[in-house]
């Protein structure tokens, strides 16, 4: 087996996505995590690292606001379809059948101070904590039931299942203000004057900037998602492969997305978490690991790509329009280095995503792998590459229908 | 020897010279970091410096006329359970009380260089960062 994998290999043929998921059934795949395979390929080439390398793992964790989750709370006596209901004062959809509900992650609590929403009662869960759900209904003759207010939690529902529209962006901007006030925004709080700038993408480390052309990460992939396990369910919402790419074909601007879903009785406090970006409101913080096959040298390059050699626009907040105009390209180096120039000014520099957990991500599948606790899965379905991606305007109704 | 303190004061105490009394009567040399005082009192960051004895009688003398004392590192707090290592915080403190560990990627909260400003507050995202003056 080894042999002939090898002789593949050498013959530039490469090794099939099914070789090297039987390898790592067998336990003989050799896994590593991004951090190191980067390291590997430095010393090594992505020659070598692709006769050598099965497997490298990728992660992020960050605030991803087109998150939520659905859950089945099980029927009450006498039945109820419930029309409107609130986990612990977020209102949560419930235009679903009787009893099935759906929470966004940035869904507010309905007592408006904006710092409570939909991914704190998530993570509360998660937490095994019991939420406050009220509910009513119109009443009829099939769900006579109009009026509930009872306690749930992960072990009184049915399912309970993170369903996100749009996580895991490949790349994401980078965010600064040039006017004389702290703006609050979903990039963080935005000192005046230039005062600091943020970003939000774990670089090198992030799943899609590792597989840039959807190669390997497609709908059916399984992935680490909140400690637990999930699956890629489908492009993201706003997918745009379109952008700008560099020369190795890194996208320098937000590209693709993944839409997610996972069994939220899985997962893990660590990786699941409420956040909340004052005068914006919630978002949900979440722990993503992809494992990417390395399956060819192009594979193996793809995956030695470095912070120096990404990049991404940073933007200036101050202009609140769809476009707004880019101050400058700045690479995940310049933006991990602390500090970078904007117009002359030395300008602090945070990171929205934490590194520290992405790293822990990719080692914690890593492990998963290595133990054959984690199995990894073939895409059943491409992700596009040829998605456009269109606007919102005011329109009329022929205009909307062309 | 040098001490961080949160100073705390009613009203009364808003109006007696203490940073003067603590340079002229205890021989300290006292940076005022930051002060935020008006008719209904308010707090003050201050770094004290001078012999231990000095210092500690300065203190005496500030508790004896009603203020507050303490020290900076019960003015902030981060809740390690809490945060997630992500760094928002970090391009918002104006003392770099706040960094990136270039190995772990922690973030490192180094208390002695806080001056409870309170920016990085509102800043955390899962509000790790407590003030509790
Ligand atoms: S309160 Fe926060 S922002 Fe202010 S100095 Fe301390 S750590 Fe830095
Ligand atoms: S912003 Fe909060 S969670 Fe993020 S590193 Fe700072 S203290 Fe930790």
């Amino acid at each position: 087996m080894k042999q002939a994998r090898r002789s593949n290999a050498k013959a530039g043929r490469g090794k099939s996505f099914g070789e090297i998921r039987a390898r790592a059934d067998e336990g003989n795949a050799v896994v590593m995590t991004a951090m190191e395979f980067k390291e590997y390929v430095r010393a090594n080439g992505a020659g070598k690292a692709a006769k050598e390398v099965d497997i490298v793992t990728t992660g992020t964790f960050g605030a991803m606001c087109s998150s939520g989750a659905y859950f089945n709370v099980g029927h009450s006596d006498p039945p109820m379809k419930i029309q409107k209901a609130w986990l612990d004062g977020v209102p949560a959809y419930a235009g679903l059948a009787a009893v099935d509900l759906f929470l966004g992650a940035t869904e507010l609590d309905e007592t408006n101070n904006m710092t409570h929403g939909g991914a704190h009662v998530i993570e509360d869960l998660v937490r095994g904590k019991a939420v406050r759900l009220r509910a009513t209904a119109h009443g009829t003759d099939c769900y006579p039931l109009r009026e509930m207010d009872t306690y749930v939690s992960l072990k009184t529902m049915n399912q309970a299942v993170l369903m996100s529209p749009r996580n895991a962006y490949q790349n994401y901007v980078a965010a600064t203000n040039s006017s004389g006030k702290t703006l609050y925004t979903y990039m963080g709080k935005l000192l005046p004057e230039f005062g600091n700038a943020t970003y939000s993408c774990a670089g090198e480390l992030s799943p899609l900037l590792n597989d840039p052309y959807y190669r390997t990460i497609g709908i059916g992939s399984r992935i680490f998602l909140g400690g637990g396990e999930g699956f890629v369910v489908w492009e993201g919402t706003q997918f745009n492969p379109g952008v700008a790419r560099t020369p190795r074909g890194v996208p320098k601007r937000p590209a693709g997305s993944l839409a997610l879903m996972g069994d939220l009785k899985q997962m893990d406090p660590e990786y699941v978490k409420g956040l909340t970006f004052t005068r914006y409101g919630s978002s949900l913080g979440i722990g993503i690991g992809v494992p990417v096959p390395v399956v060819d040298e192009n594979m193996a390059n793809a995956c030695s790509v470095t912070n120096d050699k990404i990049v991404t626009g940073l933007f200036d907040y101050a202009q609140q329009r769809r476009a707004r105009p880019v101050l400058r390209d700045v690479t995940y180096e310049e933006l991990n280095s602390g500090e970078i120039e904007v117009k002359g000014k030395a300008v602090p520099t945070s990171s929205l995503s934490s590194l520290y957990k992405a790293m822990r991500i990719c080692e914690v599948l890593k492990e998963r792998i290595v133990k054959g606790k984690f199995k990894m899965t073939e895409p059943v379905e491409k992700l596009p590459l040829d998605r456009p991606l269109v606007t919102l305007d005011v329109r009329t109704e022929k205009e909307a229908m062309k | 020897m040098k001490s961080k303190l949160v100073l705390s004061f009613n009203p009364e105490a808003s109006n007696l010279p203490i940073t003067h009394n603590l340079i002229a009567k205890h021989g300290l040399l006292v940076n005022i970091l930051r002060a935020e005082i008006d008719e209904v009192g308010g707090k003050m960051v201050i770094e004290v410096s001078g012999k231990p004895e000095g210092i500690k009688e300065g203190i005496g003398y500030l508790k004896e006329s009603g203020v507050g004392v303490r020290p900076i590192k019960e003015g902030v707090r981060r809740d390690d359970e809490v945060c997630t290592h992500c760094g928002a915080c970090v391009s918002v403190c104006p003392t770099k009380a706040l960094t990136v560990d270039p190995e772990t990627k922690k973030i490192v909260f180094n208390e002695e260089k806080c001056v409870a400003c309170g920016v990085c507050i509102d800043a955390c995202p899962p509000r790790a960062m407590e003030i509790l003056i």
